[in-house]
């Protein structure tokens, strides 16, 4: 009795088992894999030909370096200051710790484009609050790459900070004192102490932001004044191609987007096995 | 003397950790700062490794005055309870670390690393990485690091406080052999007084934040200076109003002397190669009396057996306090 009341308790939460595997796959495929794939079948429709002519174009050359360009300057700015802030965040106390903390996770609930919006209030040439007397100093910030980078950077805040927080809380700061006794300053202790121990954080956060700033569109878009071949970038470029019935050009810039992404993912993915086992 | 402290306060919040510390750590000795949990005598240990700051007091160490030093110009080897190990360094890179930092050319720096290994017998684990060592090979390892700088004091916080029995015991030992080879001045906080007795010269009762006594193992023993310091070092129990050691009372089955109190036995608890008796006397006084189990064996005790307790002849005796009573 008891073991066939057994079996069917195991062979009932094997249907279920599967049940929700189906489901889940499902719902990935519905919501991720198809579109994903359809854009890859669209790109290579005619072979390499939709990718060649797109490379061709000199705008959409122009958009994917302007797109690197800005990825990188705002990832590396951003993991900077990311780590500066996790350490300040985790090793000291302050009053208006938590306020700022929950400041950090602004960039994840406010829309993009309002993050556009905003920046365009306070940098513009003409009526903003900084951006006239900025731009009289011989800096434009909006329609320009500094905006562009800025607005990435806000968009990217929180990704490096609430990968490497929760490392150096777990990591303690035993061995950063040790470390102090034995002689370190600061910046040796951070060096070769803190950063070997949060080495992994920053990788993953250096990756999703870069992921994330390939993609953005919204705040990106509201600042850069979308002047094609001068600050138009990958992601605006795509909704343009498509719109003026480009479509082989759109999907092709899109699949480039997705594919280094993806890439980043699976150069982590084959980095971090190979520390763990050595 | 190598390490003056004068007139040390640290409050945390509300809590007074140390209060108006005052105390003189002798040159080439080892040290204990013993008391119970939350006394404050890690707290005065950090201080003087500079990993915390006094609100108020200066420290001396060899005549310099460290009170505004930062902890890496103090010259300390400090050793943690959890090791504090540099997870992502072999064994070898962990020892060498102080002397990277300070530059060292690289064959010093090997000759030294091997000479420490071999020091704390660890030579064979040099390209390990700590996680593969045990808890007692990961703290000897953290005693290697701290004496690569050749401190001019090395302070241990616990040293042995996240160890099973058997190891802190050999660890024990192997410290106070350690310390009669390398003379470096040593002081570690403990809170087990059999360890703080068997190992150290000089022993600094720490009780509230305050220094209770300064003194070798067997003065603070024989001659405690209040009844927090007697009952800190062992066991105490009282008879006829006095307190004195379980040890040191005299238990027989007929009335040899005048001023011996009658009662009977209560309980009896084995522990080992001991008997713990608790008598309880007709004045009402509960106390217990350590025997030998062979001893024991002899009076044939028994629970409920008629006994006379006296003190014996020689016995440290304190009068009972409140607070005595109530332990």
């Amino acid at each position: 009795m008891a073991s066939r009341s057994s079996n069917a308790v195991a062979n009932k939460s094997q249907v279920v088992k599967w049940v929700l595997r189906l489901l889940v796959i499902a719902y990935l495929v519905m919501l991720v894999g198809w579109p994903t794939a359809y854009v890859v079948k669209h790109t290579f429709a005619d072979g390499l030909s939709g990718i060649q002519d797109a490379l061709s174009d000199p705008d959409v050359v122009h958009a994917l370096k302007l797109t690197a360009q800005i990825a990188v300057t705002a990832v590396i700015i951003n993991t900077v200051f990311g780590v500066g802030m996790s350490l300040l965040l985790v090793r000291y106390t302050f009053i208006g710790k938590r306020a700022l903390s929950v400041l950090i996770d602004l960039p994840l609930s406010v829309s993009p484009v309002v993050v556009g919006l905003a920046l365009v209030l306070v940098y513009n040439g003409r009526f903003g609050w900084f951006g006239p007397w900025l731009e009289d100093n011989g800096l434009q910030v909006i329609f320009a790459k500094p905006g562009m980078i800025m607005a990435t950077c806000f968009v990217i805040l929180p990704l490096v900070i609430r990968e490497v927080v929760p490392v150096l809380e777990e990591l303690g700061d035993d061995q950063e004192q040790a470390a102090r006794s034995l002689g370190a300053n600061a910046w040796q202790t951070f060096r070769r102490i803190t950063l070997p121990g949060i080495k992994w954080a920053v990788v993953y956060g250096v990756v999703l932001s870069l992921a994330r700033a390939l993609g953005e569109f919204g705040a990106v878009k509201v600042v850069a004044g979308n002047v094609g071949g001068e600050t138009q970038v990958a992601t605006v470029l795509v909704q343009q191609k498509y719109q003026n019935f480009q479509q082989e050009t759109a999907y092709s810039v899109a699949f480039m987007l997705v594919f280094a992404a993806v890439l980043c993912l699976i150069v982590v993915a084959l980095l971090r096995p190979k520390e763990h086992k050595s | 003397m190598s390490i003056e402290i004068k007139g040390v306060n640290k409050k945390f919040g509300d809590f007074v950790a140390l209060d108006d510390v005052n105390v003189s750590l002798p040159t080439g000795q080892l040290t204990a700062l013993l008391g119970p949990s939350g006394g404050g005598k890690s707290t005065l240990l950090r201080i003087i490794a500079g990993l915390d700051s006094a609100d108020s007091g200066t420290i001396n160490i060899e005549g310099t005055n460290a009170t505004q030093l930062p902890p890496q110009k103090r010259n300390v080897g400090f050793v943690f309870q959890h090791y504090a190990v540099f997870k992502h360094m072999t064994v070898a890179k962990n020892v060498a670390f102080g002397l990277e930092i300070r530059k060292r050319p690289k064959d010093e720096i090997a000759k030294r690393v091997d000479e420490l290994l071999k020091l704390v017998h660890l030579s064979q684990f040099a390209h390990r990485l700590p996680s593969q060592l045990s808890g007692g090979q990961r703290q000897r390892m953290a005693l290697a690091r701290a004496l690569a700088v050749e401190p001019t004091v090395l302070l241990l916080d616990e040293p042995f406080g996240a160890l099973d029995a058997k190891v802190r015991k050999e660890l024990r030992d192997w410290l106070r052999r350690l310390h009669d080879e390398v003379h470096v001045t040593t002081v570690f906080v403990t809170h087990d007084q059999e360890e703080a007795m068997e190992v150290a010269d000089e022993i600094v009762v720490i009780n509230e934040g305050r220094v209770e006594q300064v003194g070798t193992p067997d003065q603070l023993y024989d001659e405690p200076a209040n009844d927090f310091v007697m009952g800190f070092l062992g066991e105490i129990t009282t008879l006829n109003g006095v307190m004195l050691r379980p040890h040191d009372i005299h238990l027989s089955l007929t009335p040899q002397l005048s001023e011996a109190a009658e009662g009977s036995i209560s309980r009896l608890l084995r522990v080992g190669f001991e008997v713990r008796a608790t008598v309880l006397t007709d004045d009402g006084e509960e106390v217990t009396v350590i025997l030998t189990r062979t001893h024991a064996r002899q009076l044939d005790l028994e629970v409920g057996v008629r006994v006379w307790v006296t003190p014996a002849a020689g016995a440290l005796t304190m009068p009972s306090t409140q607070k005595a009573a109530a332990v």
